[in-house]
């Protein structure tokens, strides 16, 4: 069975996405804690179907200022990634890369955007390459993008993107900690929903 | 600000004074205050696309520019609106992220947007007051039905009054 609208997804094509979301945090860890050279610990990720207008609120109301990385990948899955993290968190990454606090999201240097863009990419890469991995699937991503702005402006970029097709968002929360420091990142994965059926398909779980 | 009636995505609200409408964080999406002086009835619109797809069977009309607005206008005329008294102010239409590449339909959805409305809004006779659209920030919308009065919060950009 096919699915044709993200919230055709069962239970248990959902505990599949789960559970690659699960590897791709444990990857992701794992690069974060290479890049920061410190011991990076991970929760369990919680994979979420919902509401766009829901997922806003969720994620810490629409006029929270966060920073967005936005990746487009595409090859024999197509979609849109979206990581979305917390200035305060953002900035607990950042003072353990570049030695300093940021006070003004406002202008950011060249080495600051640089910096957080890298943050971003690893993460979502990470994620990526698990998901290719696990599947033997080729995915490109394109360059990533950064913005730091208001939560609900970032997150209208994959709500209209995919907006004729669907009012559901996917998203995988987590955390990381180090440190005593917490890391919340939010990550929203939008594959088409064909890709969507190809990557089931692929990890041979599809059920008839 | 007690009464601010919020507004979410691809979502509609209508009030009367002295009520206030407003409508958080717009990114690419465009938010359309359509006001009638005389009897102060205001109403808000928060579209997320241009043209609604014919082939595609979607309840939420208020998605699209296109089907949106002149419903939200008929609702308004059935509250006692006369659609030659309404005047509009528009809002949103940024474009968040500065994607290379540059073939992807998101690219320019805002300007998309922006276009369309201004183009159901020219078939509608509304003429636009003001407007701030375009650039890259996130916009909130407050709209007073009490003064048609606009008043866009940005991020880093400071208040704007429209």
């Amino acid at each position: 069975m096919s699915i044709l609208k993200y919230e055709d997804i069962n239970n248990f094509e959902l505990d599949i996405l789960k559970e690659l979301g699960s590897i791709g945090t444990g990857n992701a860890a794992t690069a974060l804690s290479g890049v920061l050279s410190k011991k990076v610990k991970m929760s369990l990720p919680e994979v979420k179907i919902m509401d766009f207008n829901k997922a806003i609120y969720e994620f810490g109301g629409p006029e929270t200022v966060v920073a967005g990385v936005l990746v487009n990948f595409s090859g024999e899955i197509k979609g849109m990634m979206l990581y979305i993290q917390e200035l305060n968190s953002t900035n607990t990454v950042l003072e353990c890369l570049l030695g300093k606090n940021i006070d003004n999201f406002m202008d950011l240097d060249d080495i600051e955007i640089s910096a957080l863009i890298e943050v971003g990419n690893i993460i979502i890469s990470s994620y990526m390459s698990a998901i290719s991995s696990l599947t033997g699937i080729k995915i490109n991503l394109s360059v990533p993008e950064v913005s730091v702005n208001m939560l609900g402006g970032i997150m209208n970029v994959p709500i209209a993107e995919y907006g004729y097709k669907t009012d559901k968002l996917m998203t995988i929360g987590g955390k990381f900690m180090y440190e005593e420091q917490e890391i919340c990142s939010n990550l929203i994965l939008m594959p088409e929903v064909e890709s969507l059926n190809y990557l089931i398909k692929k990890l041979g779980v599809s059920c008839e | 600000m007690n009464k601010a009636y919020t507004v979410g995505i691809a979502d509609m609200k209508i009030c009367r004074a002295p009520g206030v409408l407003v409508t958080y964080a717009l990114g690419s999406c465009v938010g359309i205050c359509i006001y009638d002086p005389v009897i102060r009835l205001a109403g808000l619109i928060h579209i997320m696309l241009p043209n609604m797809n014919k082939n595609m069977q979607d309840k939420n009309i208020l998605k699209y520019a296109d089907v949106g607005i002149p419903e939200m206008i008929r609702k308004m005329i059935a509250f006692g609106a006369v659609q030659q008294r309404l005047v509009a102010k528009i809002a949103g239409g940024a474009k968040m992220f500065e994607l290379s590449g540059g073939n992807s339909s998101i690219d320019n959805i805002g300007a998309r947007n922006v276009e369309s409305v201004k183009d159901v809004l020219r078939r509608e006779r509304i003429r636009i007051l003001k407007e701030d659209v375009g650039s890259n920030y996130a916009r909130t919308v407050y709209f007073y039905s009490e003064t048609g009065e606009v008043i866009v919060k940005t991020f880093g950009k400071g208040e704007i009054k429209l």
